[in-house]
């Protein structure tokens, strides 16, 4: 049969590749920022644009969406190619894609310092960028597809496989997530509230991480480590096993996030049970993606590109492995809300996608510049700074995180706490300055590549147009006798995109849809009552400035848990929020008890809280809030907030919008005399955003008790 | 449709049997996954997982 020519578009991964280099720098840059946050709380926090609750969110999506996700589309960019033996389906879409997705970023990295998140982690981006996000993704899907359609290579590879799942179940998960209804132009409410919010939170959080994190880098896995090493994949079979045990059990994991939640209790079960079956294809994968270097370890010695994909896979391998432990009640009993979990997701990050980003860059720039790579030398010396990186980065984090655990569950001989949640802080900061040591080596290391890639590119030139040949397809395909289900199913990709998507929806949907209709699953409890207008402000603020990234706002039911902050979290109590806002980190103490009980505290002491935490709380790492202080509450939506959340179901009466302000109005007021009474008396206009806050914060966990005192008076 | 839906799921009692045989299901899957990748041939095997490489670029392949 004739042979076609056609070229092959290496213009595009190129632009991947530098757009990875830059953002993974910029995002790393970020996170080394928030870490010394920690360690000098108040030199570092020079404006509200920059504290910790806005940078942090700014620093994971970075890294996710800006590092990985360019990292990710640079590799099928190319591999894609050459497996389907054609060139993108489109210049246009691929360059749409790759500046739409540029331009995203740019508008994530401008709104997350202004304060506009929705307050969900890893889904903070406002809606019009969730917009964006959905059609931009459409696009990268309809370039795939189309290259698939037109490939000359009839079966695909298992690679293509992994990215089909991607493109379908990311989709899937940002448009459940993103459920939310818009007030203003830049900002909305959560369609969902509470328990539900928080299940599709972390159903998307924590598919987010498998199908954004892993399963396109374990495509990348499948193809440039073959590649790298020069011999096929270990075992194509257990591929076939790996990919479908994976995309089915993963979709189900979620809700190990929420263990000892207010989440229904079923659900936690099916969590953990499908979280600890993970491990079996995740080892699966990883087995296979080291197998493949039977017979070539010896050249792992001396090939850098090898090494770091070893090492990528070997922390594939040890976080899927911690993974399901962390899942396992017990041990979440530890583990949760402490620097464990940090440390955890590093092993992802720097080990598994950084260093496997790092090795398919170092392979693939010098190709498509047709030349050879600048300095070994300096390679060598990136990966161990990267790998000596992630070490003194992740031991500190593990050491700190059980530390952490253990001093806030111990008690003395007489049945008190033994530590004062500040103690614990304090205690910590010196691991946090030897994590930040180790976040300077991974980044010293990115800048040594940074270096040697441009002095490749710079002694190449690129080959923007690649020219290669293949056969056309047949258009009857000639069946092979005895051919293998799979071989049918690999032939056609839509149908291939159509069972992924089934296998994906029936975790989702089991997980999700009982919680959103049962009725018993949140029980409701008659004292709790919406917001007032100004609360809600003030809870707004909430949002804004990421206190989520530190305070959780849910009590587990465990001794230490109740004895420090009062009882525990119940589903029924968090009906009216939207977001949820439990947390998952406490660097800070729960606040879900924050306004009744022990934990109440006088306005004074926020106010003087707020406008410096060290002056009340000496050794805090938490950054002062001036800004608070001094800027006037914005009311010119409240109107539209109470509509929105009444259109949410909220109760508010019909009508009460126009009464809102005058409620908070004269809320404040009450707030500002209350300051101006204080033992050290404060004087401050009643018309500041702090106040606000004060009102939401001395409302957490007041509900519950009133119903506690109607049912003792009964 | 939906409405009926979510009447009967709203009346529910057992929501715990959903995961039960969706387990089931896919443990079947499983095995019948398993018993039909053993019995794939050797020599598609084979060429399926060379789809990467260029003819002749495999020099040293153990395959």
């Amino acid at each position: 049969m004739q042979v076609e020519k056609f070229y092959y578009d290496n213009k595009i991964v190129r632009n991947f590749a530098y757009a990875t280099v830059i953002w993974g720098a910029v995002g790393m840059l970020v996170g080394l920022w928030v870490a010394l946050q920690l360690v000098f709380p108040t030199m570092l926090n020079i404006t509200q644009y920059f504290s910790f609750g806005r940078l942090r969110p700014l620093h994971t999506n970075a890294v996710i969406f800006a590092f990985v996700g360019n990292g990710l589309f640079m590799g099928v960019y190319y591999s894609l190619q050459r497996l389907c033996k054609a060139r993108m389906f489109s210049d246009k879409l691929s360059y749409i894609h790759f500046w739409g997705w540029q331009l995203i970023i740019v508008a994530a990295a401008i709104t997350l310092p202004l304060g506009l998140s929705n307050g969900a982690e890893y889904a903070e981006l406002i809606w019009p960028i969730d917009l964006a996000i959905t059609v931009i993704w459409v696009i990268f899907g309809w370039n795939m597809f189309g290259t698939i359609i037109k490939r000359r290579e009839k079966h695909l590879y298992v690679a293509i496989w992994f990215y089909i799942a991607t493109f379908v179940t990311v989709a899937v998960l940002h448009l459940v997530r993103s459920g939310e209804l818009p007030y203003t132009w830049l900002k909305s409410y959560s369609f969902y509230s509470g328990v539900q919010d928080a299940l599709v939170q972390w159903w998307y959080g924590h598919n987010a991480v498998a199908f954004f994190l892993t399963t396109p880098y374990l495509g990348l896995m499948y193809y440039f480590m073959p590649k790298a090493a020069n011999r096929p994949v270990y075992s194509y079979r257990l591929s076939i096993i790996h990919f479908w045990a994976l995309i089915f059990l993963y979709i189900w994991a979620g809700p190990h996030h929420l263990l000892y939640t207010a989440l229904p209790n079923w659900a936690q079960s099916l969590g953990v049970v499908f979280s600890f079956m993970l491990i079996f294809p995740s080892w699966g994968g990883m087995i296979n993606g080291l197998l493949t270097l039977r017979g070539a370890w010896d050249r792992v010695r001396d090939d850098v590109i090898l090494k770091f994909m070893v090492v990528a896979v070997t922390a594939y391998g040890m976080a899927t492995f911690e993974g399901p432990m962390l899942s396992l009640k017990s041990v979440s009993a530890v583990a949760h809300y402490t620097d464990w979990i940090v440390a955890h997701v590093h092993i992802g990050a720097l080990g598994w996608n950084g260093m496997l980003t790092f090795g398919v860059l170092y392979w693939l720039l010098p190709r498509i510049f047709r030349t050879e790579l600048y300095s070994k030398k300096i390679a060598n010396w990136h990966f161990w700074l990267g790998t000596l990186g992630i070490l003194f980065w992740a031991i500190p984090m593990y050491w700190a995180g059980f530390t952490q655990s253990s001093m806030w569950k111990q008690f003395t001989e007489a049945g008190q706490l033994k530590y004062t949640f500040l103690e614990t802080v304090t205690y910590l900061r010196p691991f946090y300055a030897m994590r930040s040591l180790g976040g300077t080596l991974y980044l010293v290391g990115v800048v040594f590549m940074i270096y040697n890639l441009y002095k490749t590119v710079r002694a190449g030139k690129l080959v923007a147009n690649e020219e290669a040949e293949a056969a056309p397809l047949q258009k009857e395909y000639v069946k092979h006798e005895g051919e293998h289900w799979h071989r049918w199913i690999e032939r056609r990709p839509v149908q291939f995109m159509i069972l992924s998507l089934v296998v994906i929806l029936i975790g989702g949907l089991i997980e999700l849809v009982p919680t959103f209709l049962i009725k018993s699953n949140v029980p409701t409890i008659t004292s709790v009552k919406p917001y007032t207008p100004l609360e809600l402000e003030g809870r707004d603020i909430y949002v804004r400035e990421g206190c989520y990234v530190c305070h959780s706002q849910m009590i587990r039911p465990f001794r230490s848990e109740t004895e420090r902050y009062g009882e525990y979290s119940k589903a029924g109590e968090f009906i009216y929020d939207h977001p949820f806002q439990w947390g998952s980190k406490r660097t800070g103490p729960d606040l879900a008890r924050e306004g009744v009980g022990i934990l109440k505290k006088t306005n004074g002491w926020h106010f003087r809280h707020f406008r410096e935490p060290s002056s009340i709380s000496q050794g805090s790492v938490m950054p002062g809030y001036p800004s608070l202080l001094e800027t006037d509450l914005d009311i010119s939506n409240t109107e539209a907030k109470i509509n929105a959340m009444r259109t949410l179901g909220v109760p508010y009466e019909k009508g009460y919008e126009k009464q809102a302000v005058d409620d908070l109005v004269k809320q404040s007021k009450e707030i500002a005399e209350n300051l101006a009474n204080d033992p050290q008396p404060i004087k401050v206009s009643p018309k500041k955003e702090v106040i606000a806050l004060i009102a939401y914060i001395q409302r957490l966990g007041v509900d519950i008790s009133k119903n506690k005192t109607a049912t003792t008076n009964k | 449709m939906y409405k009926f839906i979510k009447q009967y799921a709203e009346t529910m009692t057992n929501a715990n049997i959903y995961p039960m045989i969706s387990l089931f299901i896919f443990f079947l899957f499983f095995i019948v996954l398993l018993v039909l990748v053993k019995k794939m041939k050797k020599e598609r095997v084979t060429e399926l997982s060379n789809i990467p490489f260029e003819k002749d670029e495999l020099t040293n392949s153990t395959l």
